[in-house]
């Protein structure tokens, strides 16, 4: 905390100068800098994921008190009229701490000859896949503590490469009907999957940098007689190559005005799932996704995304060809939906409640084994100050039950941990609203 | 929302004005226009405009008319001009805008800029000309060209008055990005002796949501 706000008071002033000198350009730069801080109180039997615990939360009893979530600053330069660039540089002083970049992409928008418009961004970037992170930095307008699937996506899904999309009106000069198609290439994520299946589906705010290295739990190591007699520290870097071929995504999207969005996206990283490279295995992960956005009466808005896929890692043998005596040879399938509604009030209030319902379980055939099962919710408000302060409270209760708890580190199979996060944001912008 | 724009009588009108009670017929009058949609309800922002039975001497002087970018939209939405017209397109905004048309009748495009960067571009084709900003993918706007000095857009109660119609006869035809082509009513033929007339128009089926509805609060421009 204290380094973050050591780092947070420099890189404002820094941002200021750097503002001034880039002024004279008009918006041609742009930066904008924001500070996430607050107050936790958070209740967890076994710790926090982040510091080597068995909880699946951000914070835990150990970290109550003060906490800065994030310092962020993100670049937007204008190459050309139709070429831009966007880097997103995150400081967060949890797991590997430090500052690491989320974002780094070229986008190109040529300006449309017909009713097609056409995009293409070229890095590393998100997937246009979370309904809720619409915000500078992949931030959230609601919650603090992000969906599972959205945290997830956040922790372990970060395509290097390039991507295309296109948008049509469909009909009439006026016609509210509007079809959007994307489709994507893309290195690294070969890991994906790999936190998910060890931690379970978590709810934060934490977007991994492109360099993190993230703690798993501890791999147990089994004797012969198929008694666990230690563990061993493991990690993961989500955005490794391993296998060398490219993974993909592609997805297609309707919307009617700004009343009615519906989203139907199939993801793939297609790794290798006996590969290994650098200390990491491929984890072949697969997912298909439903988003749902609509503009309902009274001024509240819905939001829901359900996402399904797969995950396979086998662990049968050592690169060098030995036997692992690991033989949790991992096929499992995951799943997590959540409803989201969430009305502002007078513009600057907003209230949003939001029930998360998860799932990894092995597929049939195999020894049963509920990897992960249960729900949470979310009720948090928001209040935006000005376009520079916004403060606001937010509460998330998450019910688990995991039979590796028990089976792997003699835990209770299930627990509830819950948190409480009082936060306020400070935005500056140079060349831009912040 | 903008408000109900009646046009300045034309050069033509003001010659009548001019030489009104010396000769006969060249008494001007105003027409009233409401637009009411399948229940019966005022629909704003409709283009309603007259084209004369005869042609008009064509008028010279046409005001430059003003499509303005404020608070990332085009102002007004629905911008109605006589063919020929110089359109000037002020940004603003704090953000650049870089606005730009693929629409048959007007193809251009006006890169990144702020404030009054470029000369206004005139519109010399009839029909419909979509606009859009090549940065904010949710703005959207109509310049609607239309071949006579005689036009108006509907206010919030779906009225519009076209001002100093010179006495003669008229097809009056109303336009709405909002309606599918086929829904439009047919044209309406009003003849004007000098005295204001009064014409209510219906658009049939179903309209198309308007452009910014949905006060959710919802991100709508997400990638």
């Amino acid at each position: 905390m204290a380094t973050l706000l050591k780092l947070a008071a420099p890189s404002l002033a820094l941002a200021a100068l750097a503002g001034g000198a880039l002024a004279a350009d008009g918006d041609r730069h742009q930066v904008r800098i924001e500070v996430d801080a607050g107050h936790v109180a958070a209740h967890s039997d076994m710790g926090s994921w982040l510091d080597d615990g068995l909880g699946k939360l951000r914070y835990s009893e150990d970290d109550g008190g003060l906490n800065a979530g994030r310092v962020f600053l993100e670049y937007r330069g204008r190459i050309a009229p139709t070429l831009s660039t966007t880097i997103v540089a995150d400081y967060v002083d949890d797991a590997s701490a430090g500052l690491g970049l989320t974002e780094a992409y070229l986008e190109w928008r040529p300006i449309p000859a017909s009713n097609n418009q056409h995009k293409v961004r070229a890095g590393a970037f998100y997937p246009p896949l979370s309904l809720e992170n619409t915000e500078t930095g992949w931030h959230s307008p609601f919650s603090y503590s992000y969906s599972a699937i959205d945290t997830w996506l956040g922790e372990e899904i970060r395509p290097i490469g390039v991507e295309w999309s296109m948008r049509r009106r469909l009909g009439f000069a006026g016609s509210p009907h509007e079809l959007r198609v994307f489709a994507a290439g893309f290195y690294g994520n070969d890991p994906a999957g790999t936190l998910l299946w060890w931690r379970g589906w978590s709810m934060h705010d934490r977007q991994s940098r492109l360099n993190d290295e993230l703690p798993l739990t501890p791999l147990p190591i089994w004797n012969f007689q198929g008694v666990i007699v230690g563990y061993r520290e493991q990690y993961v870097e989500p955005f490794q190559e391993i296998d060398h071929e490219p993974g993909a995504y592609a997805g297609i999207e309707w919307r009617y005005a700004r009343r009615v969005l519906l989203q139907l996206a199939r993801y793939d990283n297609r790794a290798d799932p006996n590969a290994f490279a650098a200390g990491y295995w491929g984890w072949h992960t697969a997912f298909t996704q439903v988003g749902v956005q609509l503009s309902l009466p009274w001024e509240l808005g819905l939001l829901a995304q359900w996402l399904d896929g797969e995950t396979y890692w086998i662990a049968g043998s050592r690169p060098d060809g030995t036997l692992s005596p690991v033989a949790a040879l991992v096929e499992d399938g995951f799943e997590s939906k959540y409803l989201m509604l969430s009305r502002a009030v007078r513009g600057n209030h907003r209230f949003s409640v939001r029930y998360d319902d998860f799932e990894i379980a092995r597929k049939e055939g195999l020894p049963a084994i509920v990897s992960d099962e249960g729900h949470a919710w979310t009720f948090a408000y928001r209040y935006e100050r000005s376009a520079r302060l916004s403060a606001g409270l937010e509460w998330l209760r998450m019910e688990s039950r995991r039979d590796l708890w028990r089976d792997f580190y003699a835990a209770p199979a299930s627990a509830t941990e819950w948190q409480l996060r009082l936060q306020m944001s400070y935005r500056v912008g140079m060349n831009t609203a912040p | 929302m903008p408000t109900s724009r009646a046009i300045r009588p034309s050069v033509q009108s003001a010659l009548c004005l001019l030489t009104l009670g010396m000769a006969g017929g060249c008494a001007a009058a105003a027409l009233d226009v409401t637009v009411v949609d399948e229940h019966g309800a005022p629909i704003e922002l409709v283009a309603v405009y007259a084209v004369p039975d005869k042609p008009v001497a064509s008028a010279p002087a046409k005001p430059t008319a003003v499509m303005d970018q404020k608070h990332k939209a085009f102002v007004p939405h629905v911008l109605v001009v006589q063919t020929g017209t110089s359109v000037d397109f002020p940004n603003n905004d704090t953000v650049s805008h870089h606005v730009y048309s693929f629409s048959d009748p007007k193809s251009f495009e006006l890169p990144l800029y702020k404030g009054d960067a470029h000369p206004p571009l005139v519109f010399d084709k009839p029909g419909i000309v979509v606009l859009g900003c090549n940065i904010h993918d949710d703005m959207l706007g109509y310049i609607y060209v239309v071949d006579t000095p005689y036009f108006a857009t509907t206010d919030d109660s779906g009225k519009a008055r076209i001002a100093a119609l010179p006495a003669g006869g008229y097809g009056v035809r109303v336009w709405t990005p909002r309606a599918r082509p086929g829904d439009l009513p047919p044209d309406v033929t009003v003849t004007l002796d000098g005295a204001d007339r009064g014409v209510a128009l219906q658009i049939k089926g179903k309209l198309a949501a308007e452009h910014d509805q949905g006060g959710s609060g919802l991100s709508w421009q997400r990638y």
